[in-house]
């Protein structure tokens, strides 16, 4: 019983912790935007994610780490690609990412359709998840 | 004659209850034999998906490492830095540490080693930052 009562403690301070990584992830977004550091105001949100990406931890309709470009300059497919990879080698961010649930990484313009899409159990091994 | 009508009362009674009863009964188990399927269906679907989830890929990690995972912390500061200014800083180094420029020096291993570390690094800001100071002073370059 107490076993149980832990699971379910452990899977509200997981909610807890995807949505924190989100906001702390907006907040540096917002402050490097102001700071005139990125050219492109970044958000990041929660979506449904692709099911053929899934793995063990995989949240249910809530797979998805999607980042946009909000306002600013316009960015081009390389870029998009650019910003996937980056947090793609971010050892600790890929390993967090994949541990609290989320088994796609995309990116998404502000204007169109344009968008890239990463399944994160295939970049786990950069990040050293299964030694 | 009371006594008779009370018996006769009793008599039309009697049956009447056992009749509803029955009926009671009846749906009752009707009602129990229904819950009892939908728990066995439910009880089959969780142990289907509790294995379907084994067999997918991380299904067989520890719980340990997985909330090693969870404790991480990210620096956010660096990955919008890493974002931003990480290709153009790469490109920059890589161009002014490649050991070609320092063949047959004394510096040429040091240049070696900063390159690799370099190309490790490539999306890495606070890393090539550090690697930009460390080239600054052992390879004596001149970085604008």
């Amino acid at each position: 019983m107490w076993h149980k009562i832990m699971e379910v403690t452990e899977w509200f301070g997981e909610v807890a912790e995807r949505y924190r990584l989100v906001k702390d992830f907006n907040k540096a977004a917002k402050f490097s935007f102001v700071a005139g550091v990125a050219p492109t105001l970044l958000e990041a949100k929660i979506t449904t994610g692709d099911s053929s990406y899934k793995h063990a931890f995989s949240k249910w309709r809530g797979g998805g780490f999607r980042i946009k470009a909000l306002s600013g300059r316009t960015l081009q497919k390389s870029e998009l690609i650019e910003i996937g990879r980056v947090v793609l080698d971010n050892e600790t961010l890929t390993r967090k990412m994949i541990s609290l649930g989320w088994d796609t990484l995309e990116v998404h313009a502000n204007q169109g359709f344009n968008g890239a899409k990463w399944a994160l159990k295939e970049h786990a091994n950069i990040g050293g998840f299964i030694n | 004659m009371k006594n008779i009508l009370l018996q006769a009362k009793q008599d039309v009674v009697v049956p009447d209850v056992l009749v509803n009863t029955e009926a009671t009964s009846m749906s009752i188990s009707i009602w129990f034999w229904v819950a009892l399927v939908q728990f066995l269906v439910i009880l089959f679907l969780l142990i289907k998906l509790k294995k379907k989830q084994r067999n997918l890929k991380f299904g067989d990690i520890s719980k340990n490492s997985l909330n090693n995972a969870k404790k991480g912390e990210v620096d956010m500061a660096n990955l919008m830095n890493s974002i931003s200014g990480s290709k153009d800083l790469y490109k920059k180094l890589s161009r002014v540490c490649h050991p070609d420029r320092f063949i047959n020096t004394d510096k040429q291993n040091i240049a070696e080693d900063i390159f690799q570390e370099i190309s490790k690094y490539k999306r890495d800001f606070n890393k090539l930052t550090e690697l930009k100071q460390r080239a600054i002073k052992e390879l004596n370059i001149n970085l604008k």
